[in-house]
């Protein structure tokens, strides 16, 4: 039995991801990976890979019918980015839906983490069982399952089927299904833990500042663990057997004596990993924590839910950026929290605990806060409320350069003592117009360019349909040719006799004459 | 060629093991249940721990949703099919130069196959997994549960007379009568299956059947309507029965 690898190391991170995707896509079928989870903010895809995949699917076209259609939303949180390929065998386009972390999987070759999961194909050991073999079976079963998507396949069809031992087609069988190659219909399947963590490494992989909040998963992931003994609710961690089928919370594998502790495997969960912040929930939060400030409890009853540590961690690993949409919130967020930083001196020395955190933002408001002293800096926030609540909350997006902008720009004001509050104000929303302004201008274009890009592939298509055209015709005019070429070629054959026999006939006639 | 004996020189002392490439156990299984039936053949690997058994069974019987009283009893049968397998395995066999004939006449689905062939049991790099895959490619048969079928049969018949021949050796070592005897011995008693190199190609010498046995030795796969399929499972079962 294969034992599951409790933390593998992660097979693929995402930044050699675009590799794969050219590579999966062979002739014959490409698949593709859509985490279709609803609303997660930032799901696996976000705008670098995004970019990159319609860069490729742009540029390469390797398609024996396959349209691509990338559309890239590349600003919003929400949805991550489906490009649908076709199947070629069959009429309608049908998804097949596959998670990122198995887009290593290719019809015609053995990835290296099937040697490390399926070894017993690999070793030699037996001579029945090579990688030729491995790739049958796990062609057929993969087959099999594709013929119908939307059914889940069971071992026993599969089985039932191909042509070989069942205890080998058993765990090949399993192992593409935990990783998402077969019966991956997206919904609530119980995964083992080791898939959330690669997938969190994988998004924690890609860029720092867009990594997603806590919990970048692309699988929605299943409900709590139950324990097959107790049958309470798993909390930290679970003991799995496969072998017996049981799933045992940590108390009841201690006091219970189970034979043979390797056959459990130890599965952590955390909290957080088992359910996705919602943007709904972020902003209570949000809301929240400036309302009641440090005050965790209230916090977590305000968000619903949710437990005061999962709204802390959560709250800690937001990303203070352009993931927000709703500027006051963040905005005042800062300065409440700098406000509040300042309210306690006392308990809030430098580096305050959120500055340990690696926010820009908090590092930079705490660090200006301390620098300019108390009552400055009070001053400065206050400043920057109200010329918020002026301006009301238009479509302002907020960004890291603004906050910055603002914060430098009143580091400077106040070094230069000129306590100006209108003027600060002027500068901070022109500031503020400006990026609203770029932030517009680059979408627009950004969307000409993708119309463009469509168009041109359209014409392309079409001039390949009138190449097509013209080549037949031309074909057709050669075929006229030849059979005029033979016309004439027989008349001129036919004449030269006929000229002979009517000059001996004329002159027969003109001896007889 | 001709003075070649079939069975003296190459006789020699092996492990016992299927004689193929890979060393699978089939393993058929027919259990009945409160009036529900479960038949089902497939391949074993005997080097798979013992609790795969129990694994296969539940996961079967989830798949097929068969009531959960039929775990204990297809995992007992199974066990009892690999012990059975498992008390030859430490004995020797003879193999020699012989070829068998194995028959099929199995129905799976709407596949109605009928064939007759001969075997090499000396080969043990003979595979009937392929075997079975190339006869349903060559024949054009769609049921993909075929396969598995023909090779689940042909292994069953090796398997039989892999035993038959670990008895023979068995018994060839407790009548003492000396070597020669003692190959006669064998030859006769298990020679009834194999097939005499030696008077079929000695005289003509030639690789080619003769007319006449064209047909025994020819494939025939029907494919059956549905009521002929009833018709055929309600006669099995008056003959199980």
């Amino acid at each position: 039995m294969a034992t599951g690898n409790k933390s593998p190391s992660t097979p693929i991170p995402e930044s050699s991801a675009a590799k794969p995707i050219s590579d999966a896509s062979t002739p014959t079928i490409t698949i593709d990976l859509t985490p279709p989870s609803d609303s997660t903010p930032g799901a696996i895809t976000t705008t670098s890979a995004a970019a990159a995949s319609a860069s490729n699917s742009i540029t390469a076209p390797n398609s024996i019918a396959t349209t691509t259609t990338t559309t890239a939303t590349a600003t919003s949180t929400s949805n991550s980015t489906a490009r649908p390929h076709s199947e070629q065998l069959s009429s309608d386009a049908d998804i097949i839906h596959i998670p990122s972390y198995s887009r290593w999987f290719a019809w015609n070759s053995v990835h290296e983490c099937e040697v490390r999961f399926v070894p017993e194909f690999f070793d030699g050991r037996s001579p029945s069982k090579n990688p030729r073999v491995y790739k049958y079976y796990r062609n057929a079963i993969i087959r099999r399952f594709r013929e119908n998507p939307a059914k889940k396949i069971t071992f026993t069809e599969v089985r039932k089927t191909i042509v070989g031992d069942v205890g080998s087609i058993r765990r090949i069988f399993d192992f593409l299904e935990a990783w998402g190659l077969i019966n991956y219909t997206g919904s609530s399947k119980p995964q083992l833990k080791w898939e959330e963590k690669e997938s969190k490494l994988a998004a924690a992989a890609l860029q720092g500042g867009d990594a997603a909040g806590g919990s970048g998963t692309n699988v929605t992931i299943s409900k709590s663990k139950l324990c097959s003994n107790c049958k309470g609710v798993c909390s930290f961690a679970c003991f799995a057997s496969d072998k017996h089928d049981m799933t045992l919370c940590a108390r009841c594998y201690v006091r219970g004596s189970y034979r043979d502790s390797s056959e459990f495997k130890r599965v952590e969960i955390s909290e957080e990993a088992k359910t996705d912040w919602t943007d709904k929930e972020t902003l209570q939060l949000l809301e929240a924590i400036m309302h009641y400030g440090d005050d965790w409890k209230k916090v977590a009853e305000h968000v619903g839910g949710r437990s005061e540590k999962e709204c802390v961690t959560h709250f800690v690993n937001l990303p203070f950026g352009e993931q927000f949409d709703g500027p006051p919130e963040s905005a005042e967020l800062d300065t409440a929290l700098s406000s509040q930083n300042l309210s306690r001196p006392t308990k809030r020395m430098c580096p305050s605990p959120l500055t340990d955190l690696s926010h820009p933002i908090m590092a930079q408001a705490a660090f200006l806060s301390t620098l300019v002293g108390v009552d400055v800096a009070e001053v400065a926030a206050r400043a920057a409320l109200t010329a918020l609540s002026a301006l009301g909350d238009g479509k302002l997006k907020e960004s890291f350069k603004i906050s910055s902008g603002a914060a430098k720009q009143q580091e400077s004001d106040i070094a230069s003592n000129s306590d100006d509050p209108n003027s600060m104000e002027g500068d901070l929303a022109e500031a503020r117009l400006q990026l609203e302004k770029e932030d517009e201008e680059l979408e627009k274009a950004i969307s000409g360019i993708a119309v463009q890009t469509k168009e041109i592939e359209d014409k392309i298509v079409q001039f390949e349909e009138f190449d097509l055209q013209m080549e037949r015709k031309r074909q057709q005019l050669q075929q006229l040719l030849n059979l005029l070429f033979v016309d004439q070629f027989t008349l001129s054959l036919h004449k030269t006799p006929a000229q002979q026999k009517a000059g001996e006939s004329v002159g027969e006639g003109v001896k007889a004459d | 060629m001709k003075s070649h004996s079939a069975w003296g020189t190459s006789k020699s002392l092996v492990k016992f093991r299927i004689p193929t490439s890979d060393n699978l156990v089939p393993i058929r299984l027919d259990i009945e249940i409160d009036g529900q039936r479960f038949r089902d053949a497939f391949t074993w690997n005997p080097s798979d721990p013992d609790s795969e058994v129990v694994v296969f069974a539940k996961r079967t019987v989830k798949d097929l949703k068969l009531p959960p009283a039929f775990v204990t009893q297809i995992a007992q049968s199974i066990q009892t099919q690999l012990t059975e397998f498992r008390s030859y395995e430490g004995q020797d066999m003879y193999t020699g130069e012989r070829v068998v004939p194995i028959k099929l006449d199995l129905r799976v689905n709407h596949t109605l196959i009928k064939d007759h062939f001969l075997w090499e049991l000396n080969n043990f790099e003979s595979d009937p997994e392929e075997f079975a895959r190339n006869f349903c490619k060559d024949m054009g048969i769609e049921d993909p549960e075929v396969g598995p079928a023909i090779a689940i049969a042909i292994r069953e018949q090796l398997y039989e007379i892999a035993v038959q021949s670990v008895t023979s050796a068995k018994e060839s070592r407790i009548s003492k009568k000396g070597r020669r005897a003692g190959e006669f011995y064998s030859a006769s008693k298990t020679g009834g299956n194999a097939v005499d190199l030696v008077k079929l190609f000695g005289n003509k010498s030639s690789v080619i059947r003769k007319r006449k046995e064209w047909d025994v030795y020819e494939p025939i796969v029907d494919l059956l309507s549905n009521e002929e399929v009833d018709a055929l499972e309600a006669k099995e079962e008056r003959n199980i029965r």
